[in-house]
């Protein structure tokens, strides 16, 4: 009988699961929210999503560099990837706020968008969560060790069809000391595998960061076309003050409204930076422990539908995070343009109202 | 090393089951990945770098042909000069042969009149120099009258005296008035 395509690659994919479930599985993963510190420098931490953010700097650099060093006019290849990538995301730019302020957006949106979005899928490589420093402790991973010339590796072994899981000491247990010491005895090490690399919207600071400079141009871009004035949407206080001055009720309660406006929308610029923090963090930080609770649970292909979301997940992200970026700050622009209309507009009927 | 051993890490360390699963699903993401690419993102980015070469072609042959019309017109230009050039120098030709040719008619027609003119100042002149003399005479005889204060016959010295200014030489020269 014969056996069609399909069949044989479903029949390898489960073979494939089957041996990932018996020889692949390691311990319980270690979770940490906190980024992982793997080297202090007086006050300053180096964390592992530092380190990756750094190397997704250089990757884009490197990327620009080569690419603008030397241009075809035809392109093909990367080029011509890269520059359908930027030219599509150009044109939404474009599309969204105009001509004029799209030139003067697209640098700062389109930065965004590419960093959080090599971010995002450069955490899906594979040395990310498996390659770490070694930090003994009484608890955690239980690892094989060896010198390898200068450098002492450790490794997690991998599991058997006796032993269905990697070991670790869970710092609850009751016999965990027990177990260190036959851990020890066996000449393992114990201890916790802090990762090299981690992506870096699973860092609760990268997200608030890429959050305060998309506000910072936001509020930069508002008050290059609106000026000083711009201030006015968060302290608009003149028409309280003048109702009182004036003893009129009916205008200070319209100032005092105002004033109250004015407050709220300084708040929702503060939620805005919650937001745009905790969407991009949440949404990046679930993928990576769901991706690590699967491989954990079932190693290999049934992970992949996994990775496959957080493909969809990270550029999802990478777009809202940009998209908001801009969309906020045509706001910012067109809502300056639409108070100086309305104040234009009362000054307009009061003029008129005086001379009738 | 000696930093990571103060800050309490030890070794490199490799989660071998998790970098392994790790590897093998991101290699067949990538196969799928591939795949899909192959199948949809490759077309779209071969059409775009069709359609710019296309575009490159029709720009380059839009300026050889805007070059080949330019070079043409300038031809065209250049004979359309060429024959102006040729009617001016006709023209002129013309012009000149046109004046040269008004010139000689008036220089003829002046000379006619002048000749005319002289012709009439000759016989102006001969009828002037016939009067003179029939004056000369007639104060010739009457101032012989009156020296030799008798009356002479008059009809006979009229006759001696054209019979002598007969015999005087004829002529314009100015010098018979003075005598």
């Amino acid at each position: 009988m014969r056996l069609s395509r399909g069949r044989l690659i479903a029949g390898g994919l489960i073979v494939l699961a089957v041996l990932g479930f018996v020889f692949l599985r390691g311990p319980t993963p270690a979770i940490s929210i906190k980024a992982e510190t793997i080297q202090s420098f007086g006050p300053i931490d180096l964390t592992n999503t530092m380190l990756t953010s750094w190397i997704v700097v250089i990757i884009m650099v490197t990327i620009v560099y080569l690419r603008t060093r030397r241009r075809d006019l035809v392109p093909r290849g990367f080029q011509n990837m890269f520059e359908a990538a930027l030219e599509a995301f150009y044109n939404l730019v474009v599309s969204v706020a105009g001509e004029k302020n799209g030139r003067r957006f697209f640098p700062v949106v389109a930065t965004i968008f590419f960093f959080v979005l090599v971010s995002n899928w450069l955490s899906l490589f594979p040395m990310f969560s498996a390659i770490g420093l070694v930090r003994e402790e009484e608890h955690g991973f239980v690892m094989e060790q060896a010198d390898v010339g200068p450098l002492p590796l450790s490794w997690v072994p991998l599991s058997s069809p006796s032993r269905l899981s990697g070991d670790s000491i869970d710092e609850d247990d009751a016999d965990a000391e027990e177990q260190l010491e036959e851990a020890k005895e066996e000449g393992k090490i114990v201890g916790e595998l802090i990762p090299l690399l981690r992506g870096p919207n699973t860092d609760l600071n990268t997200p608030l960061a890429l959050a305060i400079v998309s506000a910072i141009a936001v509020e930069s871009w508002a008050i290059a076309s609106l000026g000083i004035g711009y201030g006015r949407k968060f302290f608009n206080f003149g028409g309280m003050f003048r109702g009182l001055f004036r003893l009129n009720f009916g205008q200070f309660f319209n100032g005092a409204i105002d004033a109250f406006v004015g407050v709220l929308e300084l708040i929702s610029e503060l939620v805005r930076l919650v937001s745009f923090t905790f969407r991009l963090f949440g949404n990046m930080f679930a993928g990576e422990v769901i991706i690590l609770m699967f491989i954990f649970l079932t190693p290999l292909i049934l992970t992949l539908p996994f990775y496959g979301l957080e493909l969809f997940v990270g550029i999802i992200q990478a777009f809202i995070f940009a998209v908001l970026t801009l969309v906020f700050g045509m706001m910012a622009v067109a809502h300056g343009e639409a108070h100086t209309g309305d104040e234009k507009h009362k000054e307009d009927d009061g003029a008129l109202a005086s001379e009738a | 090393m000696v930093f990571l051993a103060e800050g309490g890490i030890g070794a490199l360390g490799f989660n071998l089951p998790s970098l392994i699963a790790q590897f093998i699903n991101f290699t067949i993401l990538l196969i799928l990945v591939g795949w899909a690419s192959k199948r949809f993102l490759f077309p779209l980015l071969d059409e775009r770098r069709k359609r710019i070469q296309e575009g490159l072609e029709a720009s380059e042959e839009a300026k050889k042909r805007l070059a080949q019309t330019e070079t043409e017109t300038a031809a065209e230009l250049e004979k359309a000069r060429q024959e102006g050039q040729g009617l001016i120098g006709q023209a002129q030709q013309m012009s000149a042969r046109i004046q040269e040719e008004a010139r000689q008619t008036a220089r003829a027609e002046g000379e006619t009149l002048l000749e005319r003119a002289r012709s009439e100042i000759q016989l102006e002149r001969d009828a002037a120099i016939a009067d003179l003399r029939r004056e000369f005479a007639d104060l010739t005889i009457t101032a012989a009258e009156r020296v030799i204060r008798r009356s002479l016959d008059r009809k006979a010295h009229q006759e001696l005296i054209e019979e002598v200014l007969a015999e005087a030489p004829q002529g314009g020269d100015g010098k018979d008035g003075q005598t």
